[in-house]
């Protein structure tokens, strides 16, 4: 009981810690009272309620969102390096916001003149370059049976998208490359208002999918070819689980830039904290670890009482390397 | 005893330029236990992955029981089933009634009681909260004619059953085989190179021949003609 009650526990106590620290030292009982409604202090009102929960609520998506993808392309791949990257979703959104990066370049949209737009601009693009890659991978889906040729195929788009990205990157302009440059090292920052209520709406539904896709995930785990036995369509099940990884991994990417690292390393967490692959436990158990890691990044990033702020992404991979060495060696291999 | 599988004409394989094993010509009766011989490389497998669904024939056709849909005929056994770390013996069994669960694969309270009757039977409720992935070879073997069983099929294909298993967990799968065959009418069908244990255990034998040729009989009569000893 004990086991299943701490990890919502260290989450709701790491929720308010994100909410408490900052880079701007605000005293506690402000920000209690802030919480509250109280709106006395107008300052800390708004830091609190128009950037510190916006940010911390992102970051719990991001968190989940990355993680559940991560157990069903694990699954999916039968491999245990795979990511919610892994069939060129973060490519596909990368090629969308350069090519709007640089597009918006060309027509004076810059970051600087019309933000709102700009920003807009990159998550939509982004999405959907995303989606074009997903639905790729799902047209080819038809015709490959095995999924392994299918991985293959996914990270060869993703390289060309790669590719494309690197051409764009050499025909554009400093402020153009700088603005891509910030968007792929990820931020958290940037999703409030509308935002917040777009991305919380497409990775709920991806959730949702995910937790409907858990009864496939189960017999995958036993391999293709007993869930062709047991009469399942393996190209509908693998549309099922590329559509929840395309909401989920997709929006993250769109509204906070790619965030490496969690989507493969928290799955393998929650099997060494849970100890139970059977995706029941598996789903709720990544998701939770993620948005605690997500989360913890986050509060790190921060740096809380400077006025620096590190890159979400980085503070992500640097924590969590050394928990995939530690369970690499614990564990002799790293298994599904 | 009655008629579970009718294969008809049927030529297996990868490519329809190049069929592995032709005119293909068998029936099976349920209640009964199958060996199916051959050298490597046959097409054994081919053939039982065929039947089971998993490829299309390249010419014929199989039909089974009136009344059975396609996907509730026959259970597959690999020769070397995947198992899932932290996957516990119950819930691997479990994911075989796969039709009957809930959108979530929760079993009801009936399900859970079948779960339970065919881990005893296959002698494996000892193991049931165990991780598959800590089980052996031999007992692992059992985990996966568990997870057939619940299946509910008429017919259970087994690839090599007894491929990587000593020589206690052989007979101790042929007997469970048997058993299932003869106390759940099951029609049993399994690719061996193990021609004491086919002996021992098998009413009939299906045995592919390098001239490509299926012979059908009993032990008995396959030996009496000589088709075993040329065989081996």
């Amino acid at each position: 009981m004990m086991k299943r009650l701490w990890m919502p526990l260290l989450l709701l106590l790491l929720m308010a810690a994100d909410l408490f620290l900052g880079s701007v030292s605000l005293a506690p009982a402000d920000v209690w009272s802030a919480l509250w409604g109280n709106d006395a202090l107008d300052v800390v009102y708004k830091i609190v309620w128009n950037f510190r929960f916006p940010k911390m609520v992102t970051a719990l998506l991001a968190g989940m969102a990355l993680s559940v993808c991560g157990v069903q392309m694990q699954t999916l791949f039968r491999n245990p390096l795979a990511d919610p990257y892994v069939m060129g979703i973060s490519s596909g959104g990368g090629l969308g916001v350069a090519f709007f990066v640089m597009g918006s370049s060309l027509f004076s949209i810059g970051q600087r003149s019309v933000p709102w737009l700009f920003d807009l601009g990159t998550a939509a693009f982004s999405w959907l370059g995303a989606l074009a890659v997903m639905l790729l991978v799902m047209a080819a889906s038809r015709r490959l049976k095995s999924n392994m040729s299918l991985l293959i195929l996914g990270i060869m788009i993703g390289s060309a998208a790669s590719a494309l990205i690197g051409l764009i990157q050499y025909f554009s302009d400093a402020p153009a490359l700088k603005s891509y440059m910030l968007w792929t090292m990820g931020s958290f920052g940037n999703v409030t208002g509308d935002r917040l209520l777009i991305m919380t709406a497409l990775c709920l539904s991806g959730l949702l999918l995910s937790v409907y896709n858990i009864k496939d995930l189960n017999v995958l785990l036993m391999g293709e070819q007993y869930a062709q036995n047991l009469g399942i369509s393996l190209s509908r099940v693998r549309n099922r689980i590329f559509l929840a990884t395309t909401l989920l991994a997709g929006s993250v990417t769109a509204f906070c830039g790619p965030i490496g690292f969690i989507g493969i390393a928290v799955p393998h967490m929650a099997r060494m904290l849970f100890r139970n692959a059977n995706h029941r436990v598996m789903i709720p158990a990544s998701a939770l670890t993620g948005a605690c890691v997500m989360i913890l990044a986050d509060i790190i990033s921060q740096l809380p009482g400077t006025q620096s702020v590190l890159p979400v992404n980085t503070v992500a991979a640097l924590m969590g390397i050394p928990v995939i060495i530690y369970v690499i060696f614990k564990n002799r291999a790293v298994d599904l | 005893m009655s008629g579970i599988l009718d294969i008809l004409d049927v030529s297996v394989g990868y490519s329809w330029h190049k069929p592995l094993f032709e005119h293909i010509n068998a029936q099976l009766d349920s209640g009964t236990v199958t060996g199916l011989l051959g050298p490597n490389g046959i097409g054994k497998s081919t053939l039982l992955k065929t039947i089971a669904g998993l490829l299309p024939p390249l010419k014929g056709s199989i039909r089974h029981g009136e009344g059975v849909k396609k996907n509730d005929f026959c259970a597959f056994v690999p020769s070397q089933p995947l198992r899932a770390v932290h996957f516990s013996v119950r819930d691997t069994v479990s994911t075989g009634r796969y039709r009957y669960t809930n959108w979530l694969g929760m079993e009801d309270r009936e399900g859970k009681l079948i779960v339970e009757s065919v881990l005893e039977r296959a002698g494996i409720k000892h193991l049931a909260d165990r991780n598959s992935a800590s089980l052996s070879d031999g007992e692992y073997h059992r985990v996966a004619i568990a997870r057939a069983l619940v299946q509910d099929t008429p017919l259970i294909l087994l690839d090599e059953p007894t491929a990587f298993l000593d020589i206690a967990n052989k007979r101790s799968i042929g007997l469970l085989l048997r058993k299932l065959a003869q106390e759940e009418d099951k029609g049993i069908l399994f690719s061996t190179h193990d021609l004491s244990l086919a002996m021992e255990h098998c009413d009939f034998f299906w045995i592919m021949t390098p001239e490509r040729e299926l012979h059908r009989g009993t032990p008995a009569v396959m030996k009496e003609q000589g088709i075993i000893d040329r065989l081996y």
